[in-house]
């Protein structure tokens, strides 16, 4: 949602915050290449159609046109020195420097279900995820979070299965 | 502390949900939770309980998508070779697998039971010009674009009776105008508001409506006449059309034999039980019993025709 | 009065301490399990099917009533409190009402979303009483062409309220756009952006979207950036109770959004998703304090719930009056009046009055039960924010990831979890808005199968998009919404 302007100037004082370089091509650079991506897939795809006159192609075509046009457009917005101030969140400054090592902890935690929901099943997974994202927030009673984890984990697993949703095994690997 | 609190509610209710049973017999349902296929395998495995042919616990699985091309993938992956491992299947998914370019091959798993059909309908709006579907298909005829035609998805079930309707009133297959509507309920509105010349769909979907008069069908895709539906076959009309929404059963690719003989037994057991013919009733399913090897034939011969017709209606190569 | 000593009959068997029970039981499990992102209704009362073998047909379906108005109760829950949105029809709840949430109005939020609710609830169920026949003609009369003019009409009103910078606002709307080509395309049957991956031929699923940009967006920014200190906890203040002013704010909202909410759940392509986004802008544009909107508008609550609800009950119209299943809640209340060997419609009113009345009275029964229970709860949830942040944070995720293993069960969407939790991200980081994605992923299929539709059945005609009077009405307003800023704006500058 947005910001107000006067937020600016304070971002300026305060060295530019997370956003180090001005100047992130990368991200007009990453809309062209998303554009780009949709127009490829619907090269293959008829754009016309018998009655309607629009195929299954167009829109598609449309969504990749638009995205490479507006990736330009903010290409040059960049290169004209366009601000980008971060969003303020509830817990968080957009004015604040980023935590890296905070940041690729919780990453982490968003992709350890990836790996081990269908293997170890739910109960596990919860418990790991959950402690890694209260180890990036800053908490360091990793025991306490392994058990609440896994508190959550198990309650839900049973409440949710019992309720007929398929969450897997309890631990699959062990073969429940 | 809190946070337990918070927790306590949910737990209550946990206690509030009954258990599952221990599971024996791994179920492939390749849709979600309340269609039909859903409905199939369920119904089917209650009445194999009910009937006491099969009363020990099935593990289901919902898999939904693309036909069930999506699930039958996922079956196919996990249960190579398992013994008791079955999933529920239909006409939809042998036109899907062509369209999707999906990897299945229906001929690796094995063919256990053909268990039910819904026969489709074709119907126009109750102030519609055309009251048979003779004169239905002169307008085809005469001005087939002019005449769209709502239904189910594109190259599913009632897109290809249509198009055998068409070949067998000789109109090209290509030039027809066929809308695929999300939901039978689009299809019924469309019909009534004018934005349709005629719709396709199954009996249980359109019946309801001409009850209200609201719209009028005008043919039956099954071999003879339904009872308490007062609706000439297409046969009867003069095209040589028999198309059904079946619904069946498979087993494992590399099923062991044994296993197999005694699925394919228990099937042949459950068409014949009073349980069933229950279930069948309330459902408004029609029974469309076929065992083991004839209906592995019979998705063969279905393989071709769908085949066939997808490529004359241009959705496949 | 015949329908009022029908109704007298239908609440007799409706307070029966058995049906009460059920309808208590309903209520419980379908907040319970509307708090779970992405199981909605549909999916519960399609798991509570089987109940059917045991339970009498008309206690169940007082249960599955519960379950209807009870998962809309809990999905604003979860919108408001924790930033997580698991149905499109609660979106837009949650871009205001988090804000009102953090800024420790939560209880307020909760709520005039809980009263909102069930006066819209209330209203729809009088009306689905005495005018059910009436209003269900109107899923007759929509064409394509007025069902595309609606999604048009949306999508301006959108655009016009979007953010601060109009490209990255186009380009969020874009990507949406994109997504929801993904998939098998319906009028063709081909797949569309799949790139072979077969996972991803029914589609991106609405709620991953929803969840990751949303809740693991916001905690891989939050953990980047939080502020450790110990202020950090905010005091929750104002706990109790709505004020004179919100209640001042809330009741016109409440009945503008009951108004566009249940005609349009009657449709059958119409659901939860455009009455909700159009009761947000509208809100917007006609509040009194339009600068508090994305700060937490308690308006941006009180209209958009409202009107989810009146379309929850709006699909309740088509599917017993005429037994038309307008949305997938519907179809599977449909597959549960089959079990029982039933057929909705005209008929089942003078073959079961019994069975039809006693639904619609325990709906206001149900309504007055959701009440009691969420007001008093409203308060206990809103505790859930005491909850130390790094234990709610790694809570919310854990749940966002539970929500979408169960829809899907599928290791793909998890995957997709993570790459748009990292775009939300880099969204937040670069001030791009969020809500444009869902609009284009909600509304970009929608506009584009009724448009190929109604230009299908038109022959090619583009003429037929404005053939109706409600399609051409709709679009002119829709332009209206594009062109009176730009031409005010283009006089004042004149001037």
């Amino acid at each position: 949602m947005p910001n107000n302007l006067h937020d600016v100037p304070v971002t300026a004082q305060a060295g530019g915050g997370g956003i180090a370089a001005p100047r992130p091509f990368w991200l007009a650079a990453i809309v062209i290449a998303l554009g780009c991506v949709c127009l490829y897939a619907a090269f293959g795809l008829p754009q016309g159609a018998r009655y309607a006159g629009i195929g299954p192609g167009l829109f598609v075509t449309v969504a990749g046109a638009g995205l490479v046009v507006l990736g330009l457009i903010l290409m040059v917005q960049i290169a004209r020195g366009e601000r980008f101030q971060a969003q303020d969140a509830e817990d968080a400054s957009g004015s604040e420097k980023s935590d890296w090592p905070a940041f690729f902890t919780a990453l982490a935690a968003a992709l350890v279900p990836v790996l081990t929901m269908q293997a170890i099943g739910l109960p596990i997974t919860a418990m790991l995820s959950f402690t890694l994202v209260a180890r990036s927030f800053g908490s360091r009673k990793t025991l306490m979070d392994l058990v609440y984890g896994a508190i959550v984990g198990v309650v839900a697993w049973v409440l949710f299965t019992r309720l007929g949703l398929q969450l897997g095994g309890f631990l699959p690997i062990a073969g429940f | 502390m809190r946070f337990r609190k918070a927790l306590l509610p949910l737990a209550v209710i946990a206690s509030l949900a009954s258990g599952a049973a221990h599971a024996q017999v791994n179920v492939m349902l390749p849709a979600n939770p309340g269609g039909g296929w859903d409905g199939t395998g369920r119904q089917a495995f209650q009445a194999l309980n009910d009937a006491g042919i099969f009363t020990e616990g099935v593990n289901f699985t919902n898999t939904g998508g693309a036909g069930g091309t999506i699930g039958l993938a996922e079956f196919q992956g996990a249960q190579t070779g398992k013994a008791d491992a079955l999933a529920v299947f239909g006409a939809i998914t042998v036109g899907s697998i062509i369209l999707n370019s999906s990897p299945i091959n229906l001929a690796d798993f094995r063919p256990v039971a053909r268990l039910t059909a819904e026969y489709l309908v074709i119907a126009v709006a109750e102030n519609s010009p055309y009251t048979t579907l003779e004169e239905l298909v002169a307008g085809l005829k005469a001005d087939t674009g002019a005449n769209a035609i709502g239904g189910g998805s594109a190259g599913g079930v009632d897109h290809i009776a249509l198009a055998l309707l068409a070949q067998a009133a000789d109109i090209p297959v290509v030039d027809l105008n066929y809308i695929p509507q999300a939901s039978g309920a689009e299809t019924v509105t469309g019909v009534v508001n004018g934005t349709l010349a005629a719709g396709i769909s199954g009996i249980s979907e359109f019946q309801q409506f001409a009850d209200q008069g609201r719209i009028r069908i005008l043919g039956v895709t099954a071999a003879e006449r339904k009872e308490g539906l007062d609706v000439p076959t297409f046969k009867e009309a003069g095209y040589d059309v028999e198309v059904a929404n079946w619904r069946g059963i498979l087993g494992a690719p590399g099923m062991p034999d044994d296993n197999y003989a005694v699925w394919v037994d228990r099937f042949a057991q459950l068409n014949d039980s009073p349980a069933w013919t229950t279930v069948l009733k309330t459902q408004g399913w029609d029974q469309f019993f076929l065992p083991g090897a004839e209906f592995g034939t019979f998705i063969a011969d279905e393989n071709a025709r769908i085949g066939a017709i997808l490529k004359d209606a241009g959705l496949a190569q | 009065m015949q329908t009022f000593s029908l109704l007298m009959d239908g609440f007799g068997v409706a307070l029966q301490p058995m049906n009460l029970f059920y309808a208590l039981l309903g209520s419980i499990l379908g907040t319970a399990i509307g708090i779970l992102p992405g199981i909605g209704p549909a999916l519960t009362i399609a798991l509570l099917l089987p109940v059917t073998i045991t339970v009498a047909p008309t206690s169940a379906f007082i249960m599955f009533a519960g379950v209807l108005y009870g998962a809309m109760y809990g999905g604003s829950t979860t919108s408001i409190l924790i930033n997580t949105p698991g149905e499109a029809g609660s979106m837009m709840t949650a871009l205001e009402g988090n804000k009102m949430a953090r800024s420790g109005r939560g209880a307020a939020a909760l709520a005039t979303a809980a009263i909102g609710s069930f006066v819209a609830g209330t209203i729809a169920t009088i009306l689905l009483t005495f005018a059910a026949p009436a209003v269900a003609e109107i899923a007759f009369y929509f064409r394509p062409a007025d069902y595309f003019a609606l999604t048009v009409l949306a999508f301006t009103s959108m655009a016009v309220v979007m953010g601060t910078s109009r490209v990255r606002g186009f380009i969020a709307l874009f990507i949406g756009l994109a997504l929801g080509t993904i998939g098998i395309d319906e009028m063709s049957g081909q797949p569309r952006l799949t790139f072979g991956v077969s996972a991803l031929l029914d589609g991106m699923e609405l709620t991953v979207v929803l969840v990751s940009l949303f809740a693991v967006g916001e905690i891989l920014y939050v953990a980047s950036r939080y502020r450790s200190n110990s202020d950090a906890l905010i005091p929750i203040k104002g706990q109790a109770w709505m004020t004179k002013e919100d209640w001042k704010r809330s009741w016109k909202p409440w009945l503008r959004g009951t108004a566009l909410g249940f005609p349009m759940g009657a449709l059958p392509a119409g659901g939860s998703e455009i009455p909700t986004m159009l009761s947000y802008t509208l809100e917007r544009k006609l509040s009194k304090h339009p600068e508090e909107f994305g700060h937490g508008a308690i308006e941006g609550v009180a209209g958009p719930e409202a009107a989810n609800n009146a379309a929850a009950a709006g699909i309740l119209i088509p599917l017993l009056t005429l037994g038309l299943p307008t949305s997938a809640t519907a179809a599977v209340l449909l597959a549960a009046f089959q079990n029982y060997g039933l057929q909705p419609g005209p008929f089942l009113f003078t073959s079961n009055p019994q069975l039809v009345w006693g639904l619609i009275a325990s709906l206001y029964v149900g309504n007055v039960m959701l009440l009691v229970l969420n007001l008093p709860l409203a308060g206990i949830w809103v505790k859930l924010l005491a909850i130390p942040r790094p234990q709610l944070y790694a809570g919310i995720l854990v749940f966002a990831t539970i929500g979408i293993w169960g829809v899907s069960g599928s290791v793909v969407d998890l995957l997709c979890m993570v790459v748009i939790g990292l775009a939300g991200y880099v969204m937040r980081v670069y001030d791009f808005p969020i809500a444009p994605v869902l609009i284009g992923l909600i509304l970009g299929p929608m506009a584009e199968v009724q448009l190929r539709t109604a230009l299908a059945a038109g022959q090619g005609n583009p003429a037929v998009l404005v053939s109706t009077p409600l399609s051409a009405i709709l679009l002119t307003i829709a332009m209206l919404f594009l062109l009176v800023p730009i031409l005010l704006k283009r006089l004042k500058a004149s001037a």
